[in-house]
């Protein structure tokens, strides 16, 4: 008897497990079916994915509009909305890519992170979208926005939201505690630099973790030299990183590093938010940062700062007074075969709309986003740094960065992880352009 | 009839696990040893290429400096993270009191995510504002105060440290069940015999919990050849692949560069690498035994 009972427990619990194996599979099918066929009755599901995730600077503006468009659409369609941090957020991607679940409408990179995607016919030309549209033209946009999304056939497949400013950022206190005047030229760069090493303050918060900011700031020194805005812009057709500026920038870099201008320890102060705390802490008299920074910036740091121009590199030829990166930074883009899908069409579009609205537009602006689209920013809503930043920028002539127009994926992440090796000295200026250039032959 | 019921029996009970291990272990593993042999973006059509990923990846001057990080991590977690847990499990073995607040202690960091304790140690290191360098200089060792992430010398170790050092105790926890698993009565003849703390440590309770070690071990090198998080968290797996480990730049490979095809050679030679290690150690665990 107590043999049977043994047997028929071990039975039933090898069944349990069975079945609870195959019950994982069959919730998954189903979800996947409900998805692919749209959903059922008249509720269509679809799935929004971006970048804004809770703890980014956009989420607080993008949240309250997007809940209030989700309440407006019960009735016709449910949402899953998908946020994660961006570097997570574009592994996500990249892996419902390979698995073949890519969202219906999100938030994505263009240039050469896009082009696997467009070749595999993956996304939409936003044409496409723009000839549907009630709501959103593609002449409401700043036309060239648009340019980072191009791929090779001439068509564009993201619409732009998002454009950026690189600014060098000062702190006026400090330079006034010592007496000193904001650098216009490399030699006096090298002398305030001087005066604040004996203070104790370093004279330029930048790092380089995984290339950030370091790769940026490269490409704002690279635009000071002679083509170097060309050659900058011909990287996505030509490919050809290894120039004599490219050499002569990374040749600054080093010299910079030797005397001592950023952190000493490059890697742990790398990255946005470190470099940024440096100068934050009044550790640090100048950084090199981007608007999407700026709501981490507090308000007294914001009053004490000032945007300066960056000074110029030896041997450079272009008044860096006069340029400054600007670039679009990402947009969205919609799944080809959701937008085909007859149950998707109207719900894809309605997000879309939404994405592209004014009234998102507008609100966004408010984290500190330059907006693609041509909306009026109500500055009186602006942090004090951005209503400063706006001013600077008026009358300067926007370049590029490489980031934008490096044609690969891995070709972006050996300029990031090279830069990583010069600022900690472990390669020479040659050794960097070589390994960016070795990647871009194969 | 009844060898046919227990037939049925034994079937229910390896079913699920064969089920289970098929559809997870054994078809993935089939499936990356496939994609290996591809160009392949994670988008488009695999193309065949046969050998081609790993004769790049072995003329790859990258790959071998990650290979040896992972070795050296193998080999140092091996001679730090087992002796520090057997002498640390011993000790609390040896002074019972106040033994479970001390197990608690040493195992708490075990039960912490990675990824915490990585960004933790990486404001530990920052020479700016970092307490590590302070430290030293407080304690008169200011000579060795140093860029921790910023110096190739001391990179690699600096971002070893903390795995090394969180996963200590959970050997301390295993050491210390299997102490109290040994009998006191061989102890205690032990030293009636005259064998002082030294040999009857070596002489009759390391014997006693040789299958103990066996299990520290291959949790140790196993854990190793996995490692991801906190050279993933602290560096990035950089500057370069300084301080990348083979699974880093598995990951780095196929989902940042989204080139799964040589992302795959990566992971099968992790499959190769564990299987030759585990040959290794069964075979010294073997030959322990018969001695």
């Amino acid at each position: 008897m107590k043999k049977r009972m043994a047997r028929l427990m071990a039975m039933s619990m090898a069944m349990a497990l069975a079945v609870s194996a195959a019950g994982c599979g069959s919730s998954q099918t189903s979800e996947s079916e409900e998805s692919s066929s749209g959903g059922s009755g008249d509720k269509v599901s679809v799935v929004l994915a971006t970048n804004w995730g809770e703890g980014d600077a956009k989420y607080d503006y993008f949240y309250p509009l997007f809940e209030k468009f989700q309440e407006e659409n019960k009735d016709t369609m449910y949402i899953t909305l998908q946020t994660y941090s961006t570097e997570d957020y574009k592994t996500k991607i990249k892996t419902q890519t390979a698995s073949g679940d890519l969202p219906d409408v999100f938030t994505y990179w263009g240039g050469g992170m896009m082009t696997d995607m467009v070749d595999a016919g993956l996304l939409l030309n936003v044409d496409d979208y723009f000839a549907e549209s009630e709501s959103v033209k593609r002449e409401d946009f700043e036309e060239s926005s648009f340019d980072y999304y191009i791929a090779g056939d001439g068509n564009a497949y993201g619409v732009p939201i998002e454009s950026t400013r690189g600014v060098l950022i000062a702190n006026k206190n400090l330079f006034e505690q010592y007496g000193l005047e904001y650098p216009t030229t490399y030699d006096e760069l090298v002398s305030v630099a001087e005066v604040f090493k004996e203070n104790g303050i370093i004279p330029m918060s930048i790092g380089s973790n995984g290339g950030v900011p370091s790769e940026f700031f490269f490409s704002e020194l690279y635009n000071q030299y002679e083509g170097g805005e060309d050659e900058i812009a011909a990287l996505a057709s030509g490919g050809n990183f290894d120039t004599d500026n490219a050499v002569k920038v990374a040749e600054v870099l080093t010299d910079m590093i030797d005397q001592g201008m950023f952190p000493a320890d490059t890697m742990a102060n790398g990255g946005w938010t470190n470099s940024l705390q440096l100068y934050t802490d009044q550790k640090a008299a100048m950084t090199y940062t981007y608007p999407w920074n700026y709501e981490f910036i507090p308000d007294e740091i914001q009053e004490c700062t000032d945007i300066i121009p960056m000074p110029q590199m030896p041997g450079a030829t272009v008044d860096p007074s006069t340029i400054m990166a600007g670039f679009t930074v990402y947009g969205f883009m919609i799944n080809k075969a959701s937008f085909e899908d007859e149950a998707k069409h109207d719900a894809v579009m309605k997000i879309c709309d939404f994405l592209a609205s004014d009234e998102l537009t507008q609100s966004l602006t408010e984290s500190g986003m330059i907006p693609c689209k041509n909306v009026e920013m109500n500055m009186d809503n602006q942090k004090l740094i951005m209503q400063k930043t706006m001013d600077y920028a008026q009358d300067k002539n926007l370049v590029q960065v490489h980031y934008t127009t490096m044609p690969s994926a891995d070709a972006i992440t050996m300029m990031d992880s090279s830069l990583d090796e010069l600022f900690i000295k472990a390669i020479t200026p040659e050794e960097f352009v070589q390994k960016v250039q070795d990647v871009l032959d194969k | 009839m009844k060898k046919k019921k227990h037939m049925a029996v034994v079937i229910a009970f390896l079913l699920p696990v064969f089920v289970i291990y098929t559809a997870f272990l054994f078809i993935p593993l089939v499936q990356t040893a496939f994609y290996s042999l591809t160009e392949w973006n994670g988008i488009t059509e695999k193309i065949y290429v046969g050998f081609d990923n790993y004769k790049e990846l072995f003329g790859s001057s990258d790959y071998w400096l990650v290979f040896w990080n992972t070795i050296q991590l193998v080999v140092i977690t091996l001679l730090i993270q087992i002796p520090a847990g057997l002498i640390l499990a011993y000790l609390l073995y040896m002074k019972t009191k106040g033994m479970k607040i001390f197990r608690t202690i040493y195992f708490l960091p075990v039960v912490i995510a990675p990824v915490a304790i990585s960004l933790m140690f990486s404001l530990f290191y920052n020479s700016e504002i970092g307490v590590f360098n302070r430290i030293l200089e407080m304690i008169g060792l200011g000579a060795f105060q140093t860029n921790w992430l910023s110096n190739t010398d001391t990179l690699l170790y600096a971002v070893m440290a903390p795995q090394v050092w969180q996963y200590i105790g959970l050997y301390v926890t295993i050491f210390l069940g299997a102490l109290q698993s040994v009998p006191s009565e061989l102890v205690e003849s032990a030293q009636i015999d005259g064998a002082g703390q030294v040999k009857t440590f070596f002489h009759v309770i390391l014997p006693q919990i040789a299958g103990f070690s066996n299990i520290c071990i291959i949790l140790c090198i196993t854990g190793s050849l996995k490692a991801f998080e906190h050279s993933w968290i602290m560096t990035g797996g950089g500057p370069g692949v300084r301080s990348s480990y083979l699974g880093v730049y598995m990951y780095k490979t196929a989902f940042v560069n989204s080139d799964f095809g040589t992302g795959s050679a990566i992971t099968m030679t992790i499959v190769a690498l564990s299987l030759v290690i585990t040959l290794i150690v069964n075979a010294v665990f073997s030959a322990r035994e018969k001695d």
